[in-house]
């Protein structure tokens, strides 16, 4: 390995565009856009090198970086990636120069703060997938917590400040009893090795502690119990959902592309990195409860969903089904399940980003999302319409295009775990169909609807600009559809730790 | 007394000379806010600096009442820091409402001699006489702007319920005297350690601890003992506001140190209980409360009683057997106070045109207003509210981590905090909310606040970050709690 400490670089890079942009002037907004794209792609070029240097065969952290933060308790600056991490961060990267881009045209108000909010969000998404050091990721989560506030709260829609706050509260709840939760588990390590602090947050040294069943059970419980909270929080699993929905439709576009490409992925990172490795003992305890949430999830979601009055509110609650089939698929335990929940969290970021990315197209041009008032975009907007019935698709789980393959995982996976579980989840299929097809049919096919007709000329076809942000999203729904192994190739080293570390209940 | 008594108590001595010369200046050039500013000023950077030379080893004068060790140090720059940063931001509040500079520069320094008088003290006599002198000239500023009715009614109020809580406190003494035959803070411990080990303390001696712990708890504003702050607070000229909020608070905790830890450390298990109730309701009561305030000052008055109970939890985690729980206090304290002196300090600027009230109303659309003050609030806020990485995020870990290390019943109070942590997010980030996602009433001119107002936000806002990015600091402040180590 060189000695270029890369991962710190694509971690940082952004913060110093940020600071880039602080110093701009305002009155040029075009060139702040700019700057700010621009370090969007370096950090994304960079993360592109990442997944090129990686040795796939290898298990365990690669690029390494490790240093002393506060000696007298053990923290550590450290950073590693494995081969989920890597797929997240370029998950995190792409989606970031993509909503950057699409914000180019709806943000007109004070660009140099939102840019600068976006950038720093990219800072704490990247670090929380890159930490190693459970008091560096605990940092990195909240880092995330305050931009995001800001770009909702900000240039969100009417009721934003009520969905910010609510936004706000419920991941505080969570991740401030996480932080209690870590403190007790490094405090468990430290009296366990001779109230030495050395190693008492480093991911590594806990991760083999609690493989070798040193952890009490009655301590794993309360404290998986805390990160789960934090975690199925951000998921969001039932039923702790409902920030989502108003976070998501107040948000700016590129805030709901962001919310829903990476920010529920942080929660189920969360559970296969942390939450189960390090008390597999009540993992397993708890695995029954929150494998009947899930479904309730998929299940409620796809119900929810199809009675929406409002575009991004229905895209939203299809995230909550959608997300059920990840957790659902961590939480039985299965090497095929987990593979199929990893996929379909990049999958899901894929096709929901490009569903809200598609919903603002339109909101630009209506300043509405009501489905009512909708009807015969295919007239008006062929192409527009085109590319939402791809991602419509996509999202249905069509055979071919990776939200089926992810989905199809977890219910191969889950069908040997418990075969009921797998055939309710598997009914959504047909739910999801439903919800998104019907949505589809009101919006685009029929009759041109008075209030469009109304607007006239402003409902224009969609430009060149907003198609370049969907084609990246649409070329990789399809390569990931058809060759779902180069993403697979990835996790086996994570899904084999995973299972190792999962197992170590049995035993203890 | 001897000389060497003096060289000891150089700190105070030239703090008290620092106050006189103010006022002498301020005889010479009447009329003349600059040299009375800077007299104030360049005074209190001797005292530091003398402080400073003296750190590092302990000494004692009259006769082992008054100690020098690196907790005294500690504190006295801690409350050299939160006289300096008031002085900044006072003039630009006093100079437009006509209020003279060098009375106030002088009070706050006598004042300020009080509460570096209890940080050293170890004896419980001149503790108690430490504390007056600190109190005292508190009532005076927090009735400074003499014809304002609100600012009149806080004093009265402050000054009636201050009273009666020395009068508390001076009566548990005098128990604590009166079982143990000493004011001397080591041979009370080493009388109560003796009592401790027999296993049941006598009524009077309980009696005695009931008292003083009222007393401390009204000075630190615990509650169910908090009701005069509120009022105070909202009442005092806003730069009173910040200092009453930080200076008198941190010197009663120095009393808890003193006293508490020091003097009554022996009966620690008795007193654990109290403490681990105190902190529970104080940072509950003091959340709630500030949830539905709809004026910042009165919002932050009840935000610092939350503190104090976060406070306090350090105070428990020390009562249950660790150490670090002191530290933490410290730290808390030293972070506590930059951050809300800057989160006042911005209430300040914008109450410089006389008549602008501290309605939540008025901050809206500050982040159009002037992008910097905005900038600099939301940072405090954020502090306050415990956001990594800012110093508030470190306080209240050091204070969770001491509590979760003694485990039992204070991993609960821990729980406890955190998810008070989480409902002050709510009325701090409204501020923010009016900030960034109001636009102002009318169409208001941008605030220009003075040089030396903006020299005090850029040390508030630097120390915030910087504690947060390089908590290491924590170092010498864990230095200055082994003092305690009996």
């Amino acid at each position: 390995m060189s000695g270029l400490p890369i991962l710190s670089l694509i971690t940082f890079l952004p913060l110093l565009g940020a600071l880039l942009i602080a110093v701009l002037p305002s009155s040029d907004p075009n060139l702040v856009r700019r700057t700010a794209l621009g370090t969007a792609l370096a950090t994304w070029a960079l993360s592109l090198v990442l997944l090129v240097a990686f040795a796939l065969g290898q298990a365990g952290f690669q690029f390494k970086e490790t240093a002393d933060w506060i000696p007298s308790f053990g923290i550590q600056y450290k950073l590693g990636a494995d081969g989920l991490s890597l797929l997240m961060v370029v998950l995190t990267t792409t989606l970031t120069w993509i909503s950057i881009l699409a914000s180019f045209g709806p943000i007109k108000d004070r660009v140099k703060g939102y840019m600068v909010s976006f950038l720093v969000l990219e800072v704490g998404m990247i670090g929380v997938f890159l930490a190693l050091d459970l008091f560096l990721f605990y940092i990195f989560w909240e880092i995330v917590l305050v931009p995001m506030y800001l770009i909702i709260g900000i240039w969100g829609g009417a009721n934003r400040i009520y969905a910010t706050m609510k936004f706000v509260l419920y991941t505080l709840v969570g991740s401030l009893l996480m932080l209690v939760a870590i403190l007790a588990t490094a405090f468990t390590y430290q009296a366990a090795h001779a109230g030495s602090w050395a190693g008492a947050f480093d991911y590594e040294k806990l991760q083999a502690f609690a493989a070798a069943g040193s952890f009490g059970h009655d301590f794993q419980l309360l404290a998986f119990l805390a990160l789960f909270l934090a975690f199925a929080i951000k998921v969001p699993m039932f039923p702790f959902h409902t920030w989502l929905p108003d976070a998501h439709t107040e948000a700016p576009t590129a805030g709901s592309v962001i919310l829903a490409g990476v920010l529920l992925k942080l929660g189920a990172y969360g559970l296969i990195r942390f939450a189960v490795p390090l008390y597999p003992f009540a993992a397993h305890t708890f695995a029954w409860p929150i494998i009947v949430l899930s479904v309730i999830a998929i299940v409620y979601g796809a119900i929810v969903s199809i009675v929406q009055p409002d575009l991004k509110r229905l895209v939203a609650y299809s995230s909550v089904s959608h997300m059920g089939f990840v957790t659902l698929g961590i939480f039985v335990f299965t090497a095929t399940a987990l593979q199929g929940a990893i996929l379909q969290m990049i999958s899901h970021g894929l096709i929901t980003g490009g569903l809200f990315l598609l919903v603002g197209v339109v909101y630009e041009r209506t300043h509405d999302r009501s489905i009512a008032k909708m009807g015969g975009l295919a007239a008006t907007m062929p192409l527009w319409s085109t590319v939402f019935g791809f991602f419509i698709l996509a999202s249905a789980g069509l055979p071919g295009l990776s939200g089926f393959v992810g989905e199809f995982l977890v219910f191969v996976g889950s069908f040997t775990y418990a075969p009921g579980i797998a055939l309710a989840s598997i009914v959504v299929m047909v739910l999801a169909a439903t919800y998104l097809l019907w949505m589809f049919q009101r919006v685009a096919f029929g009759t041109v609807s008075d209030f469009l007709r109304g607007l006239g000329d402003h409902v224009t076809d969609m430009s060149r600009a907003e198609f370049a942000t969907l084609a990246p999203l649409a070329a990789l729904i399809v390569l990931f559809g058809l060759f779902p192994s180069l993403i697979l190739d990835f996790l086996h080293g994570p899904v084999q730790t995973f299972l190792a570390a999962a197992g170590a209940a049995v035993g203890g | 007394m001897n000389w060497s008594d003096v060289g000891t108590l150089a700190p105070i001595v030239i703090a008290v000379l620092t106050a006189a010369a103010v006022l002498v200046v301020d005889f010479a050039a009447p009329g003349r806010r600059a040299p009375a500013i800077a007299a104030a000023l360049v005074g209190l950077t001797v005292v530091a600096l003398v402080v400073l030379s003296l750190a590092g080893h302990t000494e004692t004068a009259f006769g082992g009442a008054y100690v020098v060790d690196g907790l005294t140090a500690f504190l006295d720059l801690l409350f050299v820091a939160i006289a300096a940063l008031t002085i900044l931001f006072a003039n630009d509040y006093l100079e437009p409402r006509g209020l003279p500079i060098a009375e106030f520069a002088a009070v706050l320094i006598f004042a300020i001699t009080g509460a570096m008088l209890i940080a050293g003290s170890a004896d419980l006599l001149l503790l108690f006489v430490a504390l007056e002198l600190m109190v005292l000239p508190g009532y005076l500023l927090a009735g400074f702007a003499r014809n304002d009715p609100y600012s009149t009614e806080g004093a009265i109020k402050y000054f009636l319920l201050g009273s009666f809580s020395s009068a508390i406190l001076l009566f548990g003494l005098a128990y604590v005297w009166g079982l143990t035959g000493s004011t001397r803070v080591t041979d009370v411990a080493a009388a109560l350690a003796r009592v401790a080990t027999t296993g049941s303390i006598a009524p009077g001696l309980a009696m005695g601890l009931a008292f003083m712990t009222a007393g401390v708890a009204f000075k630190m504003a615990a509650v169910p003992f908090h009701y005069w702050t509120p009022d105070a607070y909202q009442g005092s000229p806003t730069p009173v506001t910040a200092y009453l909020s930080v200076g008198p608070k941190i010197g009663a905790f120095a009393i808890a140190l003193r006293l508490f830890v020091a003097a009554l450390g022996p009966l620690k298990a008795d007193w654990l209980p109290i403490v681990i109730v105190l902190a529970a309701l104080t940072m509950t009561l003091g959340n709630l409360v500030a949830i539905t305030q709809d004026n910042v000052k009165r919002m932050l008055a009840y935000s610092s009683i939350a503190h104090t109970g976060y406070i306090l939890v350090g105070l428990a985690a020390y009562a249950g057997g660790q150490h670090s729980g002191i530290s933490a206090i410290l730290f808390y304290g030293a972070a506590y106070t930059f951050m809300n002196m800057g989160a006042f300090a911005v209430v300040t600027a914008l109450q410089r045109r006389p008549g602008v009230s501290s309605q939540i109303s008025t901050f809206a659309g500050l982040g159009r207003r002037d992008p910097w003050l905005a900038a600099l609030m939301t940072l405090f806020l954020l502090s306050l509210t415990g956001i990594p990485p800012l110093a508030g995020f470190w306080a209240k870990a050091y204070v969770i981590v001491a509590a979760i290390q003694a485990g039992g019943w204070l991993t609960a109070l821990a729980v406890l905090a955190m998810l008070n942590a989480a409902a002050a997010a709510f009325y701090y980030l409204r501020v923010v909310v009016y900030m960034y996602m109001r636009e102002p009433a009318e169409a208001a001119a941008p605030l220009s606040p003075g040089l030396l107002f903006r020299v005090g936000l850029a040390v508030t806002g630097v120390v915030t970050l910087v504690f947060g990015l390089f908590p290491a600091i924590l170092n010498v402040v864990s230095n200055a709690a082994d003092v305690l180590k009996g």
